[in-house]
């Protein structure tokens, strides 16, 4: 009588939330630098801080576009910490003074992530096409220490980086960061567009991700996180008893600028707008996000024994690839 | 302290939600007999980790707010319920255990 997700899920624990597309930087990889959305005001961004305590969605985690590009941002955190909601952010760490992290601990967040794809300083600043970026970077790391507010460290695993993530482990060490998020990689956005000289081949990612289990299963000073449900059938890797795949649409929900839904950033489907849509509606009869949750083997995972704790793998890559949620995850070696 | 007489408090650092929707289906298909300790109604996320509690363990749960004492919340149950507390009090001290030796609630 309990077989949908949404018996036990009433709302997502998460949302990621772009306020603004705008940035700085250039990344190489970046997913969204080409997009070009209209941003809602300070007053509107409150009303949906409203809607998502009235739905108890605990989590809101700020990414972008670079958020501290909005001169609010600080106005909006404090305003969601005050609701109860736990708030945090990613950042490419450039305009992160001692100023700012003040301003951020002062806010309310609870943690704040820097972008580092590379301890070769200089492979960070080529990747991130910005010179003096990684210092940046650092010093935003030094900065957020000093003012005591919770650091974690983003690295999108992509060619300039998967034989050397160990360094990138060292470098997190220094700053005494508390988690290290090596993300895979996406083929969105420039990602797409860039994905023949950064992606890695399926057979390199199995190699890298069975290093990278050892290693977490060995580190005890930094939790080591990965969020790519490819890896379920790998020896050593947790499967959450309570979602299997990808948590996109499950756990966690993304919204644009101007108020949109989709599934996660890499998708490009919008299931609704937050402000002039019902989120019930959208939540639990959104086709986009029941077909997600819902997916049906296809291609190789129709014999594949891993299918039912890895569901396929990452949808926003299959769907990116293939157009097809149930098509196999192109970083799949299986 | 006698152990009837202490506060349970939640960890605050753990995040929570009662999913009542879902809590009132479990009711009712409690009421009709059907078998219902599996099914969560409030979700944890623990240092990024996510756990499920059961209707009785949800219920517990929700009211180790550091207000009620242990005796206080087996009689609640117990009147919740219709049980009585002598059924309960050995299971709910067992939950009341494996919660503090998680970390997951302390004694006020």
């Amino acid at each position: 009588m309990f077989d949908n997700f949404t018996d036990l899920f009433s709302a997502p624990l998460t949302i990621n939330w772009t306020l603004s597309f705008r940035c700085n930087f250039s990344c190489s990889h970046c997913y969204s630098r080409d997009e070009q959305v209209a941003e809602l005001e300070t007053a509107d961004v409150k009303k949906i801080i409203d809607i998502l305590v009235a739905k108890k969605i605990p989590f809101i985690n700020f990414g972008g576009g670079e958020p501290l590009i909005r001169e609010d941002l600080f106005v909006i955190a404090a305003y969601a910490t005050a609701q109860g909601l736990n708030v945090s952010m990613n950042s490419n760490g450039s305009l992160l003074d001692e100023s700012a992290a003040t301003r951020l601990l002062k806010s309310g967040f609870k943690s704040v992530g820097i972008s580092i794809d590379s301890a070769d300083p200089a492979l960070h600043d080529d990747f991130r096409n910005m010179p003096g970026s990684f210092e940046k970077a650092v010093a935003a790391l030094r900065v957020l220490q000093n003012v005591g507010l919770k650091r974690t460290m983003s690295s999108v695993i992509s060619r300039i980086n998967f034989q050397h993530f160990h360094e990138l482990l060292d470098l997190a060490r220094r700053y005494e960061v508390a988690q290290v998020y090596l993300h895979n990689f996406k083929c969105s956005g420039r990602g797409f567009k860039n994905r023949e000289d950064l992606d890695l081949t399926p057979a390199e990612w199995k190699t890298f991700y069975v290093e990278a289990l050892r290693v977490k299963q060995q580190t005890h000073d930094l939790a080591i996180s990965f969020d790519d449900p490819v890896i379920s059938s790998l020896p050593g890797y947790d499967t959450d008893p309570l979602v299997n795949g990808s948590s996109c649409g499950k756990l966690s929900l993304n919204l644009r600028p101007n108020g949109d839904l989709t599934p996660c950033g890499f998708i490009p489907l919008t299931v609704g707008n937050i402000l002039h849509d019902d989120f019930d509606e959208i939540w639990y009869n959104s086709p986009v996000l029941n077909q997600m949750r819902n997916k049906r083997a296809g291609g190789k995972c129709l014999d594949c024994g891993s299918y039912e704790a890895c569901q396929g793998g990452c949808t926003a890559r299959s769907y990116a690839v293939t157009g097809d949620f149930n098509q196999p995850d192109p970083h799949c070696w299986k | 302290m006698d152990y009837f007489t202490q506060r349970p408090l939640r960890n605050s650092d753990i995040v929570w939600r009662r999913e009542q929707r879902k809590e009132e289906r479990v009711l009712r298909a409690l009421e009709e007999g059907e078998a219902v300790d599996e099914q969560g109604t409030v979700l944890l996320v623990v240092s990024g980790t996510m756990h499920q509690l059961n209707l009785v363990g949800g219920m517990i749960w929700c009211l180790c707010d550091g207000t009620r004492t242990v005796d206080e919340i087996t009689a609640q149950l117990a009147d919740e319920f219709s049980v009585s507390r002598d059924e309960l009090e050995s299971d709910v001290r067992e939950f009341f255990d494996e919660l503090q030796q998680r970390g997951w609630l302390s004694y006020v």
